[in-house]
């Protein structure tokens, strides 16, 4: 690959977001399965195969699965974000694979937020945009 | 065709199926046909509910009875209750989710709402391996902006304008190293991180490598072009494999993308970086160490000067900066060293990233400015502590740092304040302690690490911290001696100056932090064999007795209660406790909080059982002890504490007289504690055993009045003084002379004394503790209407127990918190009102509660007709005449002396209980009661040259040890209680003690700590 200039970095930068298949609105939804150490100590890649088998048993292809590190709240893990068009994401802490599954079923398939599971919504980086 | 009754629908989704749903639709099958009803009932399997959670499912039509949890074993009961009887089994119905609360912002939360991302602010959103996102989230843009618009200069000038320094601990200006790298002559340079990152209970540098690493190399382009580098090392430690992982990964993209290598972003710079794996030494931590192990040799540091700066690895000018200082390198050169430098303290600015670890609700990682509270971080981030344990202490800078007390909660993150309180910023790991920790553990532990991790090259480390980890150890193991302290002092001080690295010269801080902050545990484990968090297991037998401040033997009650032998039971308490019936039913327990049972399920019901022993064991007869000794004893004050040192003294030989100015005998446990807690036959039994030993206990004599305290020191050789604390504090604001206002144990003491006592239909009650309780419950049946505690605090931070709130509440008692009153309102002299202002919860006191701050304008006014202050008490000391060679405290009580505080200032008087340590608990006044008498018997003997006095054999109590097998969850035994509609018009006893089966149940629960195997 060709090295990068100060453009390219600006064109990447467009190009993920346009790319960006939640983002640019052809996926319906966005799972964040979170993977730090802490995460994956307490079962994160369970509940990241879960999801996954979940969306091929199901046939669903309107759902994108990614991972990302420690939100921070390690006590919590394992934690996976659920973010739909147009609506705050929500954060579900303590996960195992069986509340994974019925958050695929019943939020991800019915749009049901499964507020037992539920740590909170939105995103700490919502307000305070660094610099601002 | 077959027509079905009824249809069982099991869930065979993988969820259920995972959870064992394949066995319960067996079992299904089998049942019915066993029961003959395969006919009837049609069973199917279906697709997936969705409710994987709560699955097995199980779903029962025609009625769509909805089963959650089923197992195999529930199947039988499901058939025959719901299939047969037609009554569906609730305990397994589905039930809806009660909490209709709205889900929180996480902003909402405070562990996230009070952070301040900088160094982290990509966390939990980018994915690491994809270097596209980390420049979608203008990843590269500093480099880009420092490389082609800014001269190296520039870059460092904004470096050293935002106020950065070093994160690894030593907070080192960074644009300053750089100044000095970039000045030093020398064509080859080099850039290096330190990733290795090895205090106990830090994980910050691996939290930001593995969700950020671009950050990290960014900072390093950002860097190595300002003092001119061309080459980079990342030394990370090889436990941290996905960090390892994510950073190769991260430089190979960058690599690829130019933003790594020759000509940076079609600049004239270039710049490589490789990753080198150290082995997880904690000395290559330190700089010339890690330096020396890049270059293959042992990881052992060199001395400086010379400095990296000018001599670094491979001699060549270095910068070494840890990982957080580098991720926050990126966001100053975007936003400007003055907006970085915007926030934090004056010497110490932007943010800091923190491992919050130990005893808090939030283990975690957090960010905050520079200048957060340490208490703001343990309360409002951490969500405070774990199990509602007290406090104790915050372990700052790992090995290298110190503990930080209670009493200094409201400390700034700052590295020149952290110093000042003997423990150093560090590189960010916060360790908070509460009660259960002890203080010479803590610090055996962090010199066992030291020790362990010395690399041996100078003396001063490899030897001092072995010798002082073996005077820790031996403090532990109850081998403490006199002058151990001091002579860890020494060595520690030795240690600093001497040694030849950062790692020996800061080894010795948590020990001299832990003896600056707590040389009374330090004491407690050398003089008195004790530790006090109950932790250093070769002190004490079982963990129950060493908390107990009279050391009662719970395991051997607990085995003849379950060996159903209650009269030796009643004799093991009787050698500590003079009044175990009392302390069954009003001690707070230390014990109770350091059982070994709850930390499977609920600690063991202590109290309740040595209730049930002294309510129901045979008691033995009493004779009465001759007197062989020619001295006699007054004891003034017939509480707990008195009547104990009486007891002792007079088992000891002495004529013992106990002069009380009360119609009876017990003190508080007869005048302050009302009757529903503590009936009278109770107290009265347990002070007749002491009378019946042979003390001679004078009633409704008041010394001072009766008889003159000189008289009394002319007629007796020594006095006891246990005259508790009998006057309530005031409250010190207008109005208090007005009729209807009272102080908590003069009104409990009228109450008691069976004098009527009007209190009106409106009582309010200002206080938190159990004498607040106290005070309500007993208006409430002296027929109030309407009674309120005021106090000024939240629920958690009340002293009161939690069972008594919760019965006061039961009695219609209503709590307004976060109030104080500040006004008392009369009319004609009568009470009608009381004006009280709100509080906001504001910086820590030194008790590590937030104190009470009141909200100007926020008064408000209660109608009332009688005030009880419960605030606390002090002493009436009025008896001793002025002029008395027993001195009286600023305070108006009686000065006390000695170690422990059982002595006044002329030699043969002696004090005992509340009157010497202030409002205490009744155990407590035994303890010091069993003290006092000791002491007292060793003055007469030491002035007539006499031996000391030896115990003589106790009678021998067999204990049998006959322990479960297996130890099966199961919760406390239930405290039976007094019908709710009969507590609010009696003063009958309200817990009503345990029955034999239950008591007997309860003693199995014991795990019997004491057990040598």
């Amino acid at each position: 690959m060709a090295k990068l200039t100060i453009d390219d970095l600006k064109k990447i930068k467009e190009r993920v977001e346009k790319e960006d298949q939640f983002r640019a609105g052809t996926k319906r939804m966005k799972l964040t399965v979170h993977m730090g150490t802490c995460g994956i100590a307490s079962g994160a890649k369970e509940i990241l195969d879960t999801f996954m088998s979940e969306i091929s048993e199901n046939n669903v292809n309107d759902v994108l699965v990614t991972t990302s590190g420690c939100i921070g709240i390690c006590s919590r893990e394992p934690l996976a974000t659920v973010e739909e068009q147009g609506k705050d994401p929500i954060v579900y802490e303590y996960l195992n694979p069986n509340k994974a599954r019925q958050i695929f079923k019943r939020h991800v398939m019915n749009g049901e937020v499964q507020t037992d599971f539920v740590m909170a919504r939105g995103s700490e980086h919502d307000k305070k945009g660094v610099g601002k | 065709m077959n027509v079905f009754r009824a249809h069982i629908l099991v869930c065979g989704g993988t969820g259920c199926r995972a959870s064992g749903g394949d066995a319960v639709h067996r079992a299904v099958v089998q049942e019915l046909i066993a029961k003959n009803l395969n006919e009837e009932v049609c069973v199917v399997e279906t697709g997936c509910n969705g409710f994987c959670a709560a699955g097995p499912i199980m779903v029962i039509y025609p009625e769509g009875t909805f089963y959650q949890y089923v197992k195999a074993e529930d199947v039988p009961e499901i058939i025959e209750e719901h299939i047969v009887k037609g009554r569906p089994v609730k305990r397994l119905m589905y039930k809806e989710p009660t909490t209709a609360e709205p889900i929180p912002h996480m902003l909402d939360i405070p562990f996230f709402g009070k952070q301040k991302l900088i160094a982290l602010k990509n966390r939990g959103l980018i994915d690491a391996e994809k270097i596209d996102e980390y420049i979608a989230r203008e990843g590269y843009m500093a480099a880009a902006k420092a490389l082609t618009q800014m001269s190296p200069d520039e870059v460092i000038e904004e470096v050293k304008k935002s106020g950065l320094r070093g994160r690894g601990g030593g907070g080192f200006p960074t644009g300053m190293k750089w100044s000095f790298a970039r000045k030093s002559v020398g064509d080859v340079k080099y850039i290096l991180c330190n990733a290795d990152e090895g205090d106990p209970g830090a994980f910050m540098d691996r939290s930001i490598l593995e969700a950020d690493p671009h950050a990290v190399l960014e900072g390093m382009i950002i860097g190595g072009y300002s003092i001119g580098a061309n080459e980079g090392y990342i030394y990370c430690r090889a436990e941290y494999p996905l960090a390892i992982k994510r950073l190769n990964i991260a430089i190979e993209q960058a690599r690829e993308y130019g933003l790594l290598g020759k000509n940076i972003l079609g600049t004239d710079y270039s710049l490589d970086i490789n990753v080198y794996q150290g082995a997880g030494a904690f000395v290559c931590g330190e700089e010339t160490a890690l330096m020396n192990s890049i270059e293959g040799k042992r990881g052992m540091p060199r001395p400086r000067p010379p400095f990296p700066a000018s001599k670094g690895l491979w001699q060549k000018p270095s910068v070494l900066n840890n990982v957080e200082t580098y991720a926050n390198i990126a966001q100053i050169i975007l936003h400007g060293g003055e907006w970085y430098a915007s926030m934090g303290t004056e010497r110490s600015k932007g943010t800091k990233v923190f491992a919050l670890t130990g005893a808090v609700n939030n283990v975690g990682l957090v960010e905050v400015p520079m200048g957060t509270s340490i208490g703001d971080i343990i309360f409002d981030i951490g969500g405070g502590i774990r199990n509602g344990k007290q406090y104790k202490a915050a372990q700052l800078g790992g090995p290298s740092g110190g503990c930080i007390p209670a009493e200094a909660l409201n400390t700034p993150t700052d590295y020149e304040e952290i110093i000042k309180l003997g423990a150093i910023m560090g590189s960010g790991g916060l360790i908070a302690m509460d009660e259960d920790t002890c203080m010479v553990d803590t610090a055996k532990f962090f010199m066992e690490f030291c020790q362990e991790e010395s690399c041996g090259k100078c003396t001063p480390c490899r030897e001092g911290t072995k010798r002082m980890l073996e005077i820790l150890k031996r403090i532990c193991n109850g081998e403490g001696r006199d002058g151990d302290i001091e002579l860890l002092e020494d060595l520690a001080a030795i240690i600093k100056d001497s040694a030849l690295c950062g790692l020996g010269q800061t080894a010795p801080n948590p020990v001299l932090s832990t003896i600056r902050y707590f040389r009374h545990e330090y004491e407690a484990h050398i003089y008195d064999k004790k530790c006090p968090a109950v932790v250093c297991s070769k002190l004490f037998k079982s963990p129950c007795q060493h908390a107990c401040p009279i050391e009662m033997d719970v395991p051997s009650y607990m085995a003849l209660v379950r060996a159903n032998r209650l009269t030796d039971a009643f004799k093991v308490m009787k050698r500590t406790n003079p009044f175990p019936g009392v302390c069954g039913r009003v001690c707070p327990q230390f014990c109770t909080n350091k059982c070994r049972r709850g930390q499977l399920d609920e600690p063991m019901a202590i109290a309740w059982i040595k209730r049930y022993i002294a309510d129901n064991a045979k008691r033995p007869k009493i004779d009465q002890v001759p007197v062989t000794r020619k001295q006699k004893i007054a004891v003034i004050g017939g509480g707990p504490a008195g009547l104990t040192a009486a007891q002792d003294l007079c088992l000891r030989g002495y004529k013992v007289t106990v002069f009380e100015e009360l119609p009876y005998a017990g003190g508080m446990m007869r005048y302050a504690i009302p009757e529903y807690r503590m009936p009278r036959d109770i107290v009265e039994q347990e002070v007749g055993d002491i009378r019946a030993l042979g003390v001679e206990i004078r009633t409704n004599t008041r010394v001072g009045k009766d008889i003159s305290f000189e008289q009394l020191r002319k007629d007796f050789d020594v006095v006891v003084l246990a005259v508790g604390a009998h006057k309530s504090w005031k409250l010190d604001i207008e109005g208090e002379d007005l009729s209807g206002v009272w102080g908590a144990v003069e009104f409990l003491r009228e109450v008691n004394l069976g004098k009527k006592v009007n209190v009106g239909t409106k009582v309010a009650i200002v206080g938190g503790g159990n004498s607040a309780i106290d005070a309500a419950r007993t208006a409430v049946r002296l027929g109030a209407k309407d009674v309120t505690i005021i106090y000024r605090r939240e629920r958690k931070d009340m002293p009161a127990w939690e069972n008594e709130i919760v019965a006061a509440e039961h009695e219609g008692v209503k709590i307004v918190y976060l109030a104080a009153p500040t006004k008392l309102i009369g009319k004609n002299g009568k009470l009608v009102g009381v004006e009280c202002q709100r509080m906001r919860l504001g910086e820590f006191d030194r008790s590590g509660r937030r104190k009470p701050v009141p909200i100007p304008g926020s008064e408000f006014t209660l109608a009332i007709d009688t005030i009880v202050p419960a605030i606390s008490q002090n002493t009436d000391a009025t008896f001793i005449p002025a002029g008395s060679d027993v001195a009286i405290n600023k305070w108006g009580g009686i000065q006390t002396t000695g170690k422990a505080k059982n002595k006044t200032t002329a030699e043969n008087v002696f004090i005992a209980g509340d009157a010497a340590s202030g409002p205490a608990t009744v155990v407590e006044a035994i303890a010091m009661g069993h003290r006092t008498a000791d002491d007292v018997d060793s003055f007469i003997r030491a002035q007539n040259n006499e031996p000391a006095y030896r115990r003589p054999p106790e009678e021998e109590i067999e204990i049998p040890f006959e322990v479960d097998e297996e130890v099966v969850e199961t919760p406390r035994g239930k405290m039976p209680e007094l019908k709710k509609s009969e507590r609010r018009i009696t003063f009958k006893e309200v817990e009503l003690g345990y029955s034999k089966k239950t008591a007997h149940k309860e003693s199995c629960r014991c795990l019997r700590c004491d057990a040598e195997l």
